[in-house]
């Protein structure tokens, strides 16, 4: 599912360089990367998703090439492919809890948005229990709900890979458990991979594989 | 483009108050150049056809544009006056017709002019109600007026004291209305038509009072060969009515009495040649044309309209740099956002798309609203504007 293979990359201003000589997670694990701040996660994440081009290497995700893909092509295959929660959930305060999930559709004409589209935003509302916050907008919601709506929006194109930058990092723990079940279970319903980074070390039993990135070579100049 | 201009107007109605302060300042920007232009070449044309319909204006010598501008269009410039003596002066040529105005009376706050029959169908004044002008006392009222006072045939309206504490001074007349006019769309909508006698009345140069042959000793001072002096106690009449009609009159030598101005129609070119010949050397009088007097004062407006255009350009420019300003503000604070889509697969082309329909639809509510201020004031200031520039004049 995800392949990467003598990667080698480093930012075009600099600064920090990353290679990754072998990576594998096959297709429907749950995987977590772990490792220091500065070791390459968030790195690892845009490498795997197409949002950095690395210098050399190979990179397939979800049988894609995507080193090989132009920058249009790369953005295409995210949107189309890959499904994003973010630690700070970058929600839109413009938007309702609704038209936030449907996001995606709203920005490339490649995702359609139709009544399927609108009846997958409310069955993933209703599994993850925000189906009556569907006409308000996020400031009015707490932080596990708010997560909740960004795990939903990473969801609703039915991606065959969700990347997770540390998504339960600003919530309590009970919160936090509650969060993860509910993404997994989401990942497992339909058979999504999922590499999450997380810098906490007590969920790291409730993944299957987990990807030491301060193993790989990073470096700082 | 249509989910593009989806989340610019979800942003925008979020963002209401800012939205709102810079739509208003746009359309004001976009909107009075426009408007100052077309209500200028409005008000132009309005001066213009309205002093290209009135041949020649006798009048005192002094200001050709104070003259102009009160006996056109009614605005109280406090001109000199001739006498009826000139209007004859003009009947007795054969060369033109002479019509008298008298102006400077107020009656509700609108002007009242006092004139002959022959102003009527001069102008191409047509009755809407009721009759034209027949006996003292009367008065026929634009429709303006009429519409604002609410008055018809039968009703009747105050002249204004022209010196409200002086107890000696003239009283008000009340004038019976016995005739409302159709629309012309100039000065004579908002004007108060009564005869040039009936002015002089108002004015207090003639008067009807209690005869004194039968009046008691209480109100008669002295008699003496012939004549009475009354006191303060005579009965003076505000009012002309069939019943006192007859004890009205005037003092004095009537062709000495004051006409504002004299509007000449000339029987031909050769007629008005020669009367402009006659009055090129007057000492005392003006005989001029009003359409080149006005053709001034619409220099005039230009010019102050093009400085008036420079100023509005430079605020608008400064308007439009705040924009652009507030503008980059704005996306610069909507980063985290600009990220996201970035990272979700949004191209650049997309996210321009975005932020250019937030400004399409700004600029399009903003120059909805401009045409619509600009419909509405053309509507309605057009007369308020003209006022304001011959009051000013």
């Amino acid at each position: 599912m995800i392949e990467l293979h003598d990667v080698q990359f480093e930012y075009s201003q600099g600064g920090f360089s990353l290679s990754v000589p072998e990576l594998r997670i096959s297709s429907g694990t749950r995987a977590a990367a772990i490792g220091p701040s500065g070791s390459g996660k968030t790195t690892l994440l845009n490498l795997i998703s197409g949002i950095e081009p690395p210098e050399a290497g190979r990179i397939q995700t979800a049988g894609v090439r995507v080193d090989a893909l132009s920058a249009a092509a790369r953005r295409s295959f995210r949107i189309t492919h890959v499904g994003f929660v973010f630690q700070d959930f970058l929600l839109l305060d413009y938007l309702d809890v609704r038209q936030n999930i449907l996001y995606p559709y709203r920005l490339h004409p490649e995702l359609h948005l139709d009544a399927d589209a609108r009846t997958r935003a409310e069955r993933l509302a209703a599994n993850l229990g925000i189906e009556r916050f569907l006409a308000r907008r996020p400031d009015e919601l707490s932080q596990g709900e708010r997560q909740r709506v960004a795990i939903a929006r990473a969801l609703v194109t039915a991606p065959k890979l969700v990347l997770a930058d540390e998504p339960t990092g600003n919530l309590d723990p009970a919160t936090k458990q509650h969060a993860l079940d509910l993404l997994f279970e989401q990942c497992d319903a339909h058979s999504m991979t999922l590499l999450m980074v997380t810098h906490d070390h007590g969920l790291l039993d409730r993944f299957e594989q987990v990807v030491d990135v301060s193993a790989f070579g990073a470096s700082r100049s | 483009m249509r989910d593009s201009l989806f989340l610019a107007w979800r942003y925008l109605r979020h963002h209401r108050a800012k939205t709102l302060l810079l739509v208003l300042s746009l359309s004001v920007f976009l909107g009075l150049p426009l408007v100052m232009r077309a209500m200028s070449a409005v008000i132009q044309e309005s001066l213009m056809a309205r002093a290209e319909s009135t041949p020649l204006l006798l009048g005192k010598k002094g200001s050709s544009l104070d003259l102009v501008v009160e006996a056109l269009y009614f605005q109280p410039k406090g001109i000199d006056a001739l006498t009826t003596a000139d209007a004859n002066e003009i009947d007795q040529t054969g060369l033109a017709l002479a019509i008298p105005m008298r102006t400077g009376l107020m009656a509700q706050q609108f002007p009242v002019l006092g004139t002959s029959l022959d102003y009527f169908s001069f102008r191409g004044l047509k009755t809407a109600e009721g009759r034209g002008l027949a006996t003292l006392g009367e008065c026929v009222v634009g429709a303006e007026v009429a519409a604002s006072l609410g008055l018809k045939p039968g009703d009747s309206i105050l002249t204004s004291p022209s010196t409200l504490f002086d107890l000696a001074g003239v009283y008000p007349l009340r004038l019976q209305v016995v005739g409302t006019l159709e629309p012309s769309h100039g000065p004579d909508d908002r004007a108060v038509f009564v005869d040039v006698k009936t002015a002089w009345v108002a004015e207090g140069l003639g008067h009807g009072h209690q005869d004194l042959a039968t009046a008691g000793n209480d109100v008669i001072l002295k008699r003496k060969d012939g004549t009475a002096t009354a006191n303060a106690k005579l009965v003076q009449y505000n009012e002309i009515t069939d019943e006192n009609a007859e004890s009205f009159h005037f003092h004095g030598d009537p062709s000495n009495y004051p006409v504002s101005a004299i509007i000449v129609v000339p029987n031909d070119d050769k007629a008005r040649v020669l009367l402009r010949g006659r009055f090129v050397n007057d000492s005392a009088r003006q005989l001029l044309r009003p359409a080149q007097v006005v053709q001034g004062l619409n220099e005039q407006i230009f010019r102050f309209e093009r400085v008036l255009q420079l100023i509005v350009w430079t605020v608008g420019l400064a308007t439009a740099l705040m924009f652009v300003l507030v503008m980059v503000l704005s996306w610069r604070l909507r980063s985290d956002e600009l990220r996201t889509m970035t990272r979700l697969g949004c191209s650049r082309w997309k996210a321009v798309q975005i932020m250019g329909a937030e400004v399409l639809l700004m600029v399009g509510a903003s120059v909805a609203l401009a045409a619509f201020f600009g419909f509405v004031i053309a509507q309605f200031g057009e007369a308020w504007l003209q006022n304001l520039i011959l009051r000013g004049s």
